[in-house]
């Protein structure tokens, strides 16, 4: 963290003897007040730390109607193979995400630094151009394109490759290639912002010193951009496992996902203290995915900083 | 004219404080507040339901509130002593656990002009049924040449990977489940025989949707042909040039009650009866049963026209024989354990 850096460092800079020479203690210059925090913080509390305290507590019910406390919740969750199953094809949905979102857009990343002032301003338009419509309609695009009789299906049929509709809808792989679409932005701002805050003297000092184009890439671009690929995986993989609308039309009811497991149980079913239990569950091990990439990301930063 | 300063002040902090606390406002005289579904019944209840309330009342006050059964008995269940609705709709499945809950008034049934008249399965003393919903086979004629008879022809090998079907979470697809265990011998209490069936349509599966509405969306983009459907629903898809056509199968269309509910402790209800009586009126029901809306009547004085009397039924004692009703407090009981099966075994 920046904030955490800054503040060790002036406290290293501020000369001892000065320090005690004044009677008050001075205030370091990049010291912030927290007071300012306040209002978010206030607000955060109320509306975020609150109800969640809430649904812990709901979690701890052994029936609906509350006649008694315990952990049977989760043991039910835990103990059960198939609740285990829903939740490690959703980490693992997560994860093809997150890598194709990232296969497909580094190189948009990478060529937006490398291009005049024109295409710059190209490439953010339609990198940012998702964003502005609805994730429903950008759903529902992706439900026209994939569908029988869809854009890809008649191409092939047209030019002969297939003799009849492959089954792309209601399919894994087409509920990864929509949801990296409808998240690719996600992944493409925060990797323009680390690919660009690269030295451009050092990739030319690799070529200088005899590396060619790819040993330069994989040695110096593709490490220094390590903390720009770390927060546009953690914002990806977080959307593309919650992302309830789009996993619900283009999976559809046959694939079941956390979201849907919890709408299920919370909605038709009415059971709240188990779907309680299923989103602690889920948060915990979504944060356990967040505290691993943030890991990596210290690691990186080790890279980067070599 | 001239306003001080003090006046405006005065005046935006009143408007102010309305705004940030509407129960100033309604202290003295909430309007009726009516929770209809969203979509077409919002549609449908707002340009007929409501002019009538009106007329009837001397232009009482009314606010209609759309949300899913589930989240009205939320609501209602988090503030019981005060609650924000006066009137719930109702699908048969949460309807009963309202009425287990004790959410709701029982209907004032020697008062009521119009209960009487209803077909007796419509005549519920917890909530009188205004409206039926029918559940039949939708199929595309472009592809279908020969329109289907039975529930049973969606097992036909010709409509292999054509098939849609939704999963248990809506009422849609737990009724379609519960017809077909009775095609085989099952029932609402031994729901195994449809299960072995479903296992058997896997081939012919194209689409388990997530809801009914995402059936639609299925059948507009080519992507099934045939499937259970709600006749209402179908309908609208028509009306857009979607090549559907509904038919009642020869074992009987499912008819689901969708019920209207006095909520209890309502500061209003008297009002909430007059809404009640106003949906199961002659005159209102007619209305609703013709183009656009073509919501099947439950007030038997009500002559059978239009679309209804050609696809459904001719008068009530042919509904009666071509309806299927389904005992609703037996599929409650298991709803939640085959919701679980469903999860676990219909994977294609």
């Amino acid at each position: 963290m920046p904030g955490g850096h800054r503040r060790a460092s002036s406290a290293f800079l501020v000369p001892g003897p000065i320090a005690m020479a004044t009677t008050a203690t001075p205030k370091a210059p990049t010291a912030y007040d927290l007071k300012l925090a306040l209002p978010l913080g206030a607000f955060l509390a109320v509306f975020f730390v609150a109800p969640l305290a809430v649904l812990f507590l709901l979690s701890l019910q052994s029936d609906p109607k509350g006649t008694s406390y315990g952990l049977s919740q989760y043991g039910n969750f835990l103990g059960d193979a198939f609740s285990l199953g829903v939740l490690g094809s959703t980490l693992l949905l997560g994860v093809k995400v997150t890598a194709l979102s990232f296969l497909l857009g580094y190189p948009v990343a990478f060529a937006y630094t490398r291009v005049g002032a024109r295409l710059k301003s190209l490439i953010i338009l339609i990198v940012l151009l998702p964003l502005l419509t609805s994730v429903v309609v950008r759903t529902f695009a992706w439900i026209v394109i994939l569908g029988r009789q869809g854009i890809i299906n008649s191409a092939l049929l047209s030019m002969g490759l297939i003799s009849t509709p492959l089954k792309l809808l209601y399919t894994e792989s087409g509920l990864v290639v929509a949801l990296a679409q409808v998240q690719m932005p996600l992944m493409v701002l925060p990797l323009i912002t680390a690919i660009g805050r690269i030295d451009p003297n050092l990739t030319d000092a690799s070529a200088a010193l005899g590396s060619g184009a790819w040993r330069t890439f994989f040695k110096v671009t593709l490490p220094l951009s390590l903390p720009g690929i770390i927060a546009g995986s953690l914002l990806t993989y977080a959307a593309a496992i919650t992302a309830f609308i789009t996993q619900s039309l283009v999976g559809g009811g046959q694939m079941l996902f956390m979201p849907m497991y919890l709408y299920q149980q919370a909605s038709t079913l009415q059971n709240w203290p188990f779907a309680a239990a299923i989103s602690i569950i889920f948060l915990v091990a979504v944060l356990a995915v967040v505290t691993l990439f943030n890991l990596l990301g210290r690691l990186s930063r080790g890279v980067a900083s070599a | 004219m001239d306003f001080s300063r003090r006046q405006l002040m005065q005046t935006a902090l009143t408007l102010g404080a309305m705004q940030a606390f509407p129960g100033l406002s309604y202290a003295q005289a909430r309007p009726l507040v009516f929770a209809t579904f969203t979509g077409s019944w919002e549609e449908a209840h707002k340009a007929v339901l409501v002019p009538a309330f009106r007329k009837m009342t001397d232009n009482a006050q009314i606010v209609l509130d759309p949300m899913l059964s589930v989240d009205q008995i939320a609501k209602v269940t988090a503030a019981r002593a005060n609650p924000p609705i006066d009137v719930m709709l109702h699908d048969p499945g949460p309807a009963l656990i309202a009425i287990a809950d004790g959410l709701v008034e029982p209907y004032p049934v020697a008062k009521s002009a119009y209960y009487k008249d209803l077909i007796s399965e419509a005549q519920v003393d917890t909530g009188p049924a205004p409206f039926f919903q029918v559940v039949g086979l939708t199929y595309n004629p472009e592809v279908i040449k020969t329109p289907p008879t039975s529930w049973a022809d969606l097992w036909k090998p010709e409509y292999k990977g054509r098939v849609g079907i939704t999963n248990l979470n809506s009422t849609l697809g737990t009724g379609f489940m519960v017809e077909i265990a009775k095609m085989h011998g099952g029932s609402e209490a031994n729901i195994d025989p449809a299960f072995a069936a479903i296992d058997k349509l896997k081939p012919n599966l194209a689409a388990v949707a997530a809801n009914p509405g995402a059936l639609a969306t299925l059948f507009q983009q080519g992507q099934i042909d045939i499937s259970p459907g709600n006749f209402n629903a179908i309908q609208i898809l028509k009306a857009k040039g979607v090549p559907v056509e509904f038919v009642a199968p020869k074992e009987g269309a499912i008819a689901f009650k969708t019920t209207m509910h006095i909520v209890k402790n309502s500061p209003n209800q008297e009002l909430a009866f007059k809404l009640i009586e106003a949906a199961l009126s002659p005159e209102v029901q007619a209305t609703l049963m013709a183009s656009p809306y073509l919501i099947v009547p439950t007030n038997g004085k009500v002559p059978m026209t239009g679309e209804i009397a050609k696809v459904l039924a001719k008068d009530t004692d042919e509904l009666k024989k071509k309806f299927v009703f389904q005992d609703w407090k037996a599929i409650n009981a298991q709803r939640s354990a085959w919701i679980e099966r469903f999860n676990r075994e219909i994977r294609i």
